[in-house]
């Protein structure tokens, strides 16, 4: 998770052109040109700060990436006459221009979206385990559950940093709905998982019904003691949904692994992410989530302990 | 002693069991089918809708300008432009073109309004562009007198030069004339009064005598000019009536009324002898004249046909490999459950097909990834369910005993892990552009029916399955067994341990 962060903030993320605004044209071509002439013919129809990478559609045809600024109807004219001049059989197969405020929007939108999702998971996770109570409260749960979900999306957003570091791979909206469709996952996976806590917690405590008598109201406090220690029915639990969040994650990973081999290169980023995700997401519920609530559940008797003593 | 009341009873719940398992059969092939009918006939009611990544075509998002409008007014606004842009389109000849309009949700800085405009099929925006963009200018001129007299005595020049260059071709001053000739071919004889088509309100078309009671059925155009407006028409009409107002829309006269006294309060009715269809044109003309708001062109996005028709196909591959994967998996280590899991995983894509085209559910590049990533996820409820019989199972309980523990102890997680999921789809929708907005609804989609799948189908299949239990011979013992202890025998001693 660290290692993560620090990947993350050293390499920074490759923003596409979703986000910050800017101009792509895909060109394919039978016979291609030299890039060298492709960058002077556009410099020539008067681009500057212009980019042209070389690409390869899905079809096997080679063609080229041009990255510009926002274009207006009068520049793309320019640009799609300039390609198209060079070349044999030239075909320009993708326009996009996106203008900077909607890239700013964009944005700001996924980061409230993330924001909004995970704020009502903790809410939900700790409405659902309301009266799990012993020896933590819900809110715990919920509170675990965020630290899960951090580490899940930090993970591929670290693997889209290095990839964009090293291959130039672009963020883009689809990376933002993979990152929510990990968010998905990771949070039923580990739910799961305290979901067997809280069934083995109940199976395993004595109830305990005090009574007591005030200005004439009868109170009942009800409070429980656990047969067994808490590590163990944590442990207990882990085990007895590890064959299911193993199999559930090899399913998915099947079906990951065959949109990532032959879905086609534009989902193919996307498919790597969630893939990451989903590793990361497994992983977290069994080996992060459980020992966090089982130390903090120690760490919470040791404080009890010691206010007792005191 | 009512052992044949009780056999008879088990035969009949047993029927009964069979019969909901061929219900759940025959609607999900009736549905395959219809689906199969409607994504390969050429004229169905309900085919697949695919977006613009994967048909080709383009996605333009123009930016209005709202600056010194009133707030209150501009979803109004917004939508009459929606609707001028939208007869626009249609005047192109696009097929199913979509015109939205965009606000920008509150979570941003500066609000902006925009109008998404897609065009499926077309590749070639630089039309499309300059049909959408067309500012139409309506315009009220007046009928000059000594306009049109010069022009006569013009156009008695006009056979004079016209006979001209014929005999002296290279003189320069025929050829000036001429020119004037040229020109007033082009303009009529009507002089601008300044008012024009900003200082419009509406244009309704009305039946005269609708209001006065008289009985009459000759289409008139009521028209409402802005208080500026208003002001200008009746300083226009008090110093010219008698005289014809001539009323132009894109520098083309489509009606030039004779004012027949000065009109105040802002409200004017043009009178002709117009066809019903004539004054509806006129007046939606008037009202559309120009665009209520400046628009201005602020992204592009397009696709060709053939990439889109690529991406689809690499699409639908993967997602019957990862299908095929998952019930290969499925069955090879669950067995006979695995069976049941996979004809209800098949249920599943058959029914999300069947309401991706009865919606319909415009499918994306991105929607088609999670439609088959849910196809892996799908089947969580399940491996659930499963893995909570083969403890029951382990246990000594009988098969059916097994499933129907095994649904009630997995429920609580799978509501609440679906519930959560849930919820995240739904901010995703609601926050979502509308690229993102179609991931969201596949997604939220796909929770709701994977959940139907695994706790109606699955289980009715599962429950009507003969009862089973550990240690019988049959070839359906051993399935089930196989799958549920997955190559772990049962001992006695464990049997005495748990």
């Amino acid at each position: 998770m660290l290692s993560s962060i620090i990947i993350v903030s050293v390499l920074g993320l490759n923003l596409g052109i979703d986000f910050t605004g800017g101009s792509l044209t895909e060109v394919v071509y039978d016979t291609v040109p030299e890039k060298e002439q492709v960058e002077n013919t556009l410099t020539e129809a008067g681009f500057v700060g212009f980019s042209v990478r070389e690409s390869v559609d899905d079809a096997g045809r080679e063609a080229y990436i041009i990255r510009t600024k926002d274009l207006t109807e009068e520049e793309r004219g320019t640009i799609n006459e300039a390609v198209l001049g060079i070349g044999e059989a030239g075909e320009v197969t993708r326009f996009t221009s996106i203008g900077p405020v909607i890239g700013q929007e964009l944005r700001d939108k996924a980061g409230w979206a993330i924001f909004g999702v995970v704020s009502i998971i903790v809410l939900y996770v700790a409405f659902a385990f309301a009266g799990i109570g012993t020896p933590i409260s819900s809110w715990v749960y919920g509170g675990t559950t965020i630290l899960v979900l951090i580490h899940d999306v930090l993970v591929p957003t670290a693997l889209m940093s290095i990839l964009g570091f090293a291959l130039g791979l672009e963020v883009d909206v689809l990376f933002v709905m993979a990152i929510l469709a990990v968010l998905g996952y990771s949070v039923n996976d580990t739910i799961v998982v305290f979901d067997r806590v809280r069934e083995n917690l109940k199976a395993n405590r004595t109830e305990h019904k005090t009574q007591s008598t005030e200005a004439g109201i009868i109170k009942e406090e009800v409070t429980y003691t656990l047969n067994k220690p808490y590590e163990e029915i944590v442990g207990s639990a882990v085990q007895e949904t590890l064959a299911r969040s193993i199999n559930t994650s090899i399913t998915t990973m099947v079906t990951l692994l065959a949109l990532f081999f032959i879905g086609g290169s534009l989902t193919q980023a996307f498919s790597l992410v969630l893939l990451a995700g989903v590793l990361a997401g497994t992983y977290s519920s069994i080996c992060i989530a459980s020992p966090l609530v089982v130390t903090y559940a120690a760490w919470k008797r040791k404080r009890e302990d010691e206010i007792l003593n005191n | 002693m009512n052992k044949p009341e009780e056999q008879t009873s088990e035969q009949s719940q047993s029927f009964l069991r069979w019969f909901r398992v061929a219900i759940v059969i025959g609607l999900v092939v009736f549905l395959g089918n219809s689906i199969f009918q409607n994504a390969t006939t050429a004229d169905a009611d309900r085919p697949f809708k695919l977006g613009l990544d994967l048909a080709g075509g383009s996605h333009l998002v123009y930016v209005a300008d709202t600056t010194g409008v009133d707030p209150q007014e501009v979803p109004e606004l917004m939508n009459v432009l929606r609707d001028v842009i939208e007869r626009r389109v249609n005047i192109f000849g696009v097929s199913e073109p979509i015109v939205q309009v965009e606000s920008s949700s509150f979570v941003s800085e500066n609000p902006t309004e925009r109008l998404v405009v897609e065009l499926p099929g077309v590749t070639d925006v630089s039309d499309a562009v300059a049909e959408i963009g067309r500012t139409p200018l309506l315009e009220f001129k007046l009928f000059s007198e000594e306009l049109a007299s010069e022009q006569e005595a013009l156009s008695g020049l006009t056979t004079l030069a016209s006979t001209s260059t014929t005999t002296v071709d290279e003189a320069g001053n025929l050829n000036i004339d001429s020119e004037v000739v040229v020109d007033t071919e082009e303009r009529l004889p009507f002089v601008d009064t300044g008012l024009t088509g900003r200082y419009l309100e509406t244009a309704r078309m009305e039946f005269a005598g609708s209001n006065s009671g008289q009985l009459s059925n000759e289409p008139i155009i009521s028209v409402k000019f802005t208080p500026e407006g208003s002001d200008l028409f009746t300083e226009i009409t008090r110093e010219n009536v008698g005289k014809q107002l001539g009323i132009f829309l894109d520098g083309e006269l489509i009606s030039a009324p004779v004012i027949n006294e000065p009109i105040t309060g802002g409200t004017a009715i043009i009178s002709g002898s117009f066809g019903l269809e004539e004054a509806r044109s006129l007046a939606q003309n008037l009202s559309f004249g120009a665009l209520p708001l400046p628009i201005e062109l602020q992204s592009t996005q397009t696709i060709g046909a053939s990439l889109g028709a690529e991406v689809l196909e690499h699409g639908i591959k993967a997602g019957v490999f990862g299908l095929s994967l998952v019930i290969m998996f499925m069955l090879l280590w669950y067995r006979l459950p695995g069976l049941v899991a996979s004809i209800s995983l098949l249920a599943y894509v058959t029914i999300m097909l069947g309401l991706f085209q009865w919606i319909p559910v415009t499918l994306t590049a991105a929607g088609l990834a999670g439609f088959v990533i849910s196809l892996g996820m799908a089947v969580d409820a399940n491996v659930l369910v499963f893995e909570r019989m083969k403890e029951e199972y382990r246990n000594g309980a009988t098969s059916r005993e097994a499933a129907t523990v095994g649904f009630s102890r997995a429920w609580s997680a799978i509501r609440d892990g679906n519930i959560t999921s849930l919820l995240s789809a739904i901010i995703l929708f609601w926050f979502g552009t509308s690229l993102v907005k179609g991931f969201a609804l596949v997604f939220g989609m796909g929770i709701l029916v994977s959940m139907f799948s695994a706790l109606v189908i699955t289980r009715t299949f599962l429950i009507a399955l003969p009862e089973i239990r550990q240690g019988d011979g049959t070839l359906l013992a051993k399935l089930f067994n196989n799958g549920l202890n997955s190559g772990r025998k049962v001992t006695s001693t464990d049997k005495i341990n748990s």
